[in-house]
Formats: C-alpha cells, sequence, structure tokens
C-alpha cells in the first residue's frame, strides 16, 4: 500500500484525505476487468479516488456504481469521472449497508487492512482509509457481514486482502458466514503478498 | 445522482426504500435534495449531486 503515490486521475488537493490508487488497486481493477459480465450490475465500496470503478466502468459495459465514507473522495470520484464522460454513479455510505437486497452481481473492494498503529494514529480520512483496527480485519469482517445480502444469485465478490491481514483468518471469517473464498489473482510485493479472492455465497 | 439509483439504494437503517424530493435538477440529474425512508421517515440529503446515505450519527465531515 503507497499511501504516497501521486495519480494523474484526482486533484493534487485529494491526495492528502483520500486514498489513491497503488499495487493494490490495480490488481484489484485487474481481476475485476477479467471477470466482469458486460451485462453485470457492479458496486464498489470504499472507492477512495474511484480508480477501480472508473477501470470497471470504462473497460467493460457492466453498469457500475461507487461508494465510500468519505465526503472528499466521492466528490473527487464524482468530478474525475464526469470529467472524463464515464457513467459512474457516486453514494456516500458506508460499507453495503443502503444498498437493496440482491441488487449487485459483483461487490468490489480494496478495503482498509493494516493493523491500527498507536504510534502513528491520526484520527484523519487517510488513517480510515488504511487501517482495519487492532487485527487489521475490522472492517473486512463488517463487510463480510452484510455483503451476502446485496448480492444477487450467482453474485460474487473481489476482495482485495494482504498477507499483512491474514489472508486465512479472512477466509475462515467468510466460512464462517457461509461465503466460500478463492483466489483469483495474487501478486508478492517486498513486503506483503496481495490476493484478490473471489467470494460466493455456499448454497 | 440520477433517478434510477433509487432501485438499488435503500435506507441504511431498516432498508426499506427510498422517495425523492428534489429540489435542484440539471441535465436529467438531482442536485440538491433528499431520499425519504417510506417507513421511518428518515431523510438522507442529496448534495452537489451527491446522495448522502450514511446513518444520521454517521453524516460529520471529520475522519474521527
Amino acid at each position: 500500500m503507497a499511501v504516497a503515490e501521486m495519480s494523474d486521475r484526482a486533484d493534487a488537493g485529494d491526495e492528502t484525505t483520500v486514498y489513491q490508487p497503488a499495487e493494490d488497486s490495480r490488481l484489484l481493477a485487474e481481476a475485476a476487468v477479467e471477470r466482469v459480465g458486460d451485462d453485470e450490475r457492479v458496486l464498489e465500496v470504499g472507492t477512495g479516488s474511484g480508480y477501480v470503478a472508473g477501470r470497471v466502468a470504462a473497460e467493460t459495459d457492466a453498469a457500475v456504481v461507487a461508494s465510500d465514507l468519505n465526503p472528499h473522495a466521492c466528490r473527487a470520484v464524482r468530478e474525475t469521472a464526469r470529467s472524463e464522460g464515464v457513467a459512474l454513479p457516486v453514494a456516500r455510505g458506508n460499507l453495503t449497508h443502503p444498498f437493496r437486497a440482491g441488487a449487485f452481481d459483483r461487490v468490489l473492494f480494496n478495503p482498509p487492512y493494516l493493523p491500527y498503529d498507536p504510534d502513528a494514529a491520526r484520527d484523519d480520512w487517510m488513517e480510515r482509509a488504511l487501517t482495519g483496527g487492532e487485527t487489521g480485519r475490522e472492517v473486512i469482517e463488517a463487510f463480510l457481514d452484510d455483503v451476502g445480502r446485496v448480492l444477487a444469485p450467482e453474485g460474487r465478490v473481489l476482495l482485495l486482502v494482504s498477507t499483512l491481514t491474514d489472508i486465512e483468518a479472512v477466509a475462515a471469517y467468510a466460512a464462517d458466514r457461509r461465503l466460500a473464498a478463492t483466489t483469483a489473482r495474487e501478486e508478492s510485493f517486498p513486503f506483503e503478498r496481495l490476493a484478490a479472492l473471489s467470494i460466493t455465497p455456499e448454497h | 445522482m440520477k433517478e434510477d439509483l433509487l432501485d438499488i439504494v435503500c435506507c441504511p437503517l431498516d432498508k426499506s426504500e427510498l422517495e425523492l424530493e428534489a429540489i435542484r435538477r440539471d441535465e436529467g440529474e438531482i442536485l440538491e435534495g433528499r431520499l425519504v425512508c417510506t417507513e421511518c421517515s428518515e431523510e438522507y440529503p442529496i448534495e452537489d449531486g451527491i446522495p448522502n446515505l450514511l446513518p444520521p450519527d454517521m453524516r460529520e465531515e471529520s475522519a474521527a
């Protein structure tokens, strides 16, 4: 997760409040573009700069919606999509909570996954974009608690996880919620291995 | 937001349908207005074209 990386897509003023695309964003975007069908309805939660949702909207014919908790992220995504002529509706919300049951064929999430470090605590939007509580898994677990509700029949999740978060622990938590996880794509970096997990409800 | 977003969003509290009250529209988009829960009557503002579907206790602009 390279925090300081600059994006050519977002306003420079957002770089301190909105997470900018990095290796994890690219891995998730590539896994999504490869899998999403043109007739699918797709939701990305925690969209940040909108990089992943924007690529899926631009490179497939799927209907994509982006959502984030962070108002700065929502405004930046809306502006970027408008200026680039990409159809990408944006709603401010917490994870999948404001979306209807069975509404999506695919839900994408590149979650905050770094374990909380009290020495680096800053209580700002960037910290919210990066840290997932003491274990690094708190936001992922809250996501897995509700995501099954918004999936259409045969719907799937693509969730980005890191070895820093303990990928097996994420898969075990999903299994407890009757969600089966398999690795769709992975890549190793100097300090972590990233994986895009494809998650489906067990019927 | 466009009106067809109503087909996929719901009240984050009780998951009921939302009703649109548009205040300002432009080029097929609702720029200002609110979404009102048909069950609990909670109102969710639409500002600068973006609906804020956070529950009232999470709506602050700050992160902490």
